[in-house]
């Protein structure tokens, strides 16, 4: 359960923003969040819907965009998606090097 | 674009800067609550405590119990409890840190809270992470776990003498945590019957003398 964690640092990161911005009201905040990173996007929606209780994010709205898993071969250098965390690559003997898949971003704070 | 977890990860910068520089090396220890973390740790501290200068670093949601059990080991331990918490973080870990004389340690070791999920995502400035997986938590736990054994060095399949007694298949586990890790160092161990204990520790002791 270290979504309360990382949707207060999201709030935080939030209202900072706003505060830079002078504005007084957060629509939405977008997250982008890797396949692989350990979130539970609904215990995450959860944390914050408490959390953003009496800020300026009060009717605040977390959007989500997911990235799939990609990993890329050390030695043919051909990047594949990944289904089912097998990182040997499936066409030569090379090991895949993970690329993407782990972001836990706040991308953008929408405001005014 | 900011990182969600930037606080902490800039914290764990510091903590793995001032590690470096005092030549300590850190092992963030992980694992589910009851696959034998503590003991494992207690059997290594017997057999490396002669050699190097060893600290711990106990998490724990709640009680001293197992810092209670290190010190009987007689290595220096700070207890951390979460109260609630379910991982460690860089903050943490920096302010337990405070209370010990780092250039006399050669290697610490953090125990972190019991639990798959949390421990993997919070960079607390280690230079490698171990996970330990007991026979009885299933084989399957690689691939439902995936993270904390991609990010682990080494996965260690503790209490390997109940092997006979579950429906534990060794080598599919071994092929999901290859698949995943490619390159993960693999350990079978029993702290009731000793197998595999040496065999971990001159592994450990080699990660400290790089």
């Amino acid at each position: 359960m270290h979504e309360a964690t990382l949707a207060e640092n999201i709030l935080e990161i939030a209202l900072e923003a706003a505060e830079q911005n002078r504005a007084t009201k957060i629509f939405a905040v977008g997250l982008t969040l890797g396949e692989m990173a350990g979130v539970e996007v609904e215990a995450l929606t959860l944390s914050f819907d408490v959390l953003k209780k009496n800020t300026p994010a009060d009717n605040a709205e977390l959007k989500i965009k997911r990235v799939p898993i990609q990993a890329t071969c050390s030695k043919c250098g051909k990047s594949f998606r990944l289904a089912n965390y097998n990182f040997f690559c499936p066409e030569c003997d090379g090991i895949l090097i993970l690329e993407s898949g782990r972001e836990l971003l706040v991308d953008f704070v929408d405001c005014e | 674009m900011r990182n969600i977890l930037g606080a902490n990860d800039e914290i764990a910068a510091q903590n793995r800067k001032i590690f470096s520089k005092r030549g300590v090396v850190v092992m963030n220890l992980m694992g589910s609550p009851g696959s034998g973390k503590t003991t494992l740790l207690e059997k290594t501290l017997a057999r490396l405590a002669d050699k190097i200068k060893i600290a711990v670093i106990e998490g724990d949601l709640f009680t001293a119990k197992d810092a209670e059990r290190i010190e009987r080991a007689g290595v220096e331990v700070i207890q951390i409890n979460t109260a609630g918490g379910c991982h460690l973080d860089a903050p943490m870990i920096q302010k337990a840190c405070a209370s010990l004389n780092l250039a006399e340690i050669d290697l610490l070791i953090v125990e972190n809270v019991g639990n798959l999920v949390c421990p993997a995502e919070f960079d607390i400035g280690e230079n490698f992470k171990a996970v330990v997986l007991s026979i009885t938590e299933g084989d399957d736990k690689p691939l439902k776990y995936p993270l904390i054994f991609k990010e682990s060095a080494v996965t260690l399949l503790n209490k390997i003498d109940l092997l006979p007694f579950t429906n534990f298949d060794l080598q599919a586990a071994r092929e999901d945590l290859t698949t995943l890790h490619p390159t993960t160092k693999i350990f079978e161990t029993s702290c009731t019957t000793g197998v595999g204990l040496d065999e971990w520790c001159a592994w450990l002791l080699g990660k400290v003398a790089r």
